[in-house]
């Protein structure tokens, strides 16, 4: 154990280090996701106001307004650049450094992320939330936090960014076989947004697309905690989307080693 | 002008022989944004399923905005796509001086230099949507609406191009600007929806300030309605040339303050 800490501990600090370095970017990230944030909160007020009865598929305009901003926390939590990252260096052939490490591959990289994900957590996800639970306090006059809620959320996060860690490997291992990443990324993310609920909530969906979709992992990366936190499951429910969650946590995972130790074989560093 | 004309064609033609030579790249790119623009008329669709309009839009009103604003977005995407290079990369390790031992204007040069043809994603998708949506959207259909209309396209992908340049300028004085481009680019998503729908701030901000409003909304309904060319159709092509001359000179200034960086 001493062992790994000591291997893994001076990726997770540069991972910090980086974030601190590119402090702007990051900025520049949040702040683009709080104004489609808001994007979304007057189109839904739109909606709202057209649909007559204040309500919409369940959800009420505070549960939509509470939706949209914790699926983006949500989804900066679970946040994983590894597509991105992974791609780059098989392109430009770095890639070749880490292999000569005496360090897992991926493990290296997960290191990095988490102390980028801890980052994010301190400095963005914790005032929103605290901007989420003022406004539910203003407008239903309770406290609606809940502690247990909050511990589980935290359980599913992390679930949910292991999924995200690994489905964002899987892509970035796509490098090996096309170059286009700039595309594999809008596709990516697109599809992620779309599946995972942090467009719309999957509860919108037809029922019999909701049914299957609540079963794939994109779900499980965004969709799933999001729930928790709001308290639309109860104890049982949640118990078993966790169980979903790691599963597709195994899956995924399972599955990004394979294609690695198949890619890996055909990896050819173009130039020098 | 003819020169300009010519090494442009020379480029484009580079450009293209690129795509030719790594075919899996382009298909990646258009699929890529086909299924972009595919998930963003399902998040409309599902919208109504539920309720009949949207702040007074039929359902194919708002699909012709939608279709509409991913024109200019589209067209400035094809020809100006390397100032997001500038922006992200090209300043930071120093390869920007390449431009500048070239006997051509610099910001010629660099958006020459690209021809996105994965932009015939947004093309396609946007031009489609507005022949689908166009007979059930309550037209306003004249010869003067359509050729205002069409008239008002360069000028609302001019106001694209120009927060790019502007912002891709940035980088000049502090070498990465990639994300700046990136916060302002993004708020493209005000312009797909109608401008009532928002607070009075955020129109304001959307129609004077970042006036994405005017690559999508204010144009579409003008189609629509047939009234206020002069704010509607006016405002994009003044507004669009006061940008553009603003962003010149933001990059103009940068050049002289941009030293190489990098070995």
């Amino acid at each position: 154990m001493n062992k790994i800490r000591k291997q893994y501990l001076p990726f997770v600090r540069a991972g910090v280090q980086t974030l601190i370095a590119y402090r702007m970017n990051f900025m520049g990230f949040i702040i683009g996701g709080l104004i489609y944030c808001f994007v979304m909160y007057y189109l839904w007020q739109a909606v709202f106001l057209s649909s007559g009865d204040g309500s919409f598929m369940g959800f009420s305009m505070t549960d939509m307004v509470v939706y949209i901003f914790l699926s983006n926390v949500t989804g900066q939590l679970t946040f994983s650049s590894a597509s991105n990252d992974v791609g780059e260096e098989i392109r430009d052939g770095s890639i070749s450094m880490r292999l000569i490490k005496p360090v897992n591959v991926d493990m290296s990289y997960l290191a990095a992320e988490i102390g980028a994900a801890l980052m994010r957590f301190a400095v963005f996800a914790v005032p929103v939330m605290m901007g989420i639970e003022i406004y539910r306090y203003v407008v239903c006059e309770t406290i609606m936090f809940d502690l247990v809620r909050f511990l589980l959320y935290l359980l599913s996060i992390v679930l949910a960014y292991l999924i995200s860690f690994r489905v964002n490997l899987c892509f970035g291992f796509i490098a090996f076989y096309v170059k286009n990443l700039w595309g594999i990324g809008i596709l990516k993310n697109s599809i992620i947004n779309f599946l995972s609920g942090s467009l719309i909530p999957l509860a919108f969906m037809p029922e019999q697309l909701k049914i299957i979709l609540e079963y794939m992992p994109f779900a499980s990366m965004n969709y799933t905690p999001v729930m928790i936190y709001m308290g639309k499951y109860d104890i049982d429910e949640i118990l078993f989307r966790l169980a979903i969650q790691a599963i597709w946590a195994l899956i995924t995972y399972a599955l990004s080693k394979l294609i690695w130790f198949r890619a890996v074989k055909k990896l050819s560093v173009q130039g020098g | 002008m003819h020169r300009a004309l010519k090494i442009y064609k020379i480029l484009v033609a580079q450009n293209l022989k690129r795509v030719m030579e790594y075919k899996a790249d382009f298909f990646t790119g258009a699929v890529s944004f086909l299924i972009d623009q595919a998930i963003g008329i399902a998040f409309i669709f599902i919208i109504f399923s539920q309720i009949p309009q949207l702040a007074g839009f039929q359902f194919e009103q708002i699909v012709f905005i939608y279709g509409f604003s991913q024109i200019p977005k589209g067209i400035d995407h094809l020809l100006t796509d390397n100032l997001w290079s500038v922006g992200y990369f090209i300043v930071k390790k120093g390869d920007f001086d390449k431009y500048l031992t070239r006997p051509i204007n610099p910001l010629f040069h660099v958006i020459a230099e690209t021809f996105q043809i994965d932009a015939a994603g947004e093309l396609v998708v946007g031009i489609s949507l507005m022949i689908y949506a166009a007979p059930h959207a309550a037209l306003c259909v004249n010869a003067l609406t359509v050729t205002l209309f069409v008239f008002a396209i360069p000028f609302c992908t001019l106001i694209y191009t120009s927060i790019k340049i502007a912002c891709a300028a940035f980088a000049f004085w502090i070498k990465s600007s990639g994300y700046i481009i990136q916060m302002l680019y993004g708020m493209n998503e005000f312009s797909k929806y109608p401008t009532t729908i928002y607070s009075n701030i955020i129109k304001f901000f959307v129609t004077y300030i970042i006036p994405f409003a005017f690559t999508g909304y204010y144009p579409a309904l003008y189609l629509m309605t047939g009234e206020n060319p002069l704010f509607n159709i006016g405002g994009a092509v003044i507004i669009s040339m006061v940008m553009l001359f603003v962003s010149v000179l933001i990059w103009n200034k940068g050049l002289k303050a941009y030293e190489s960086a990098g070995s």
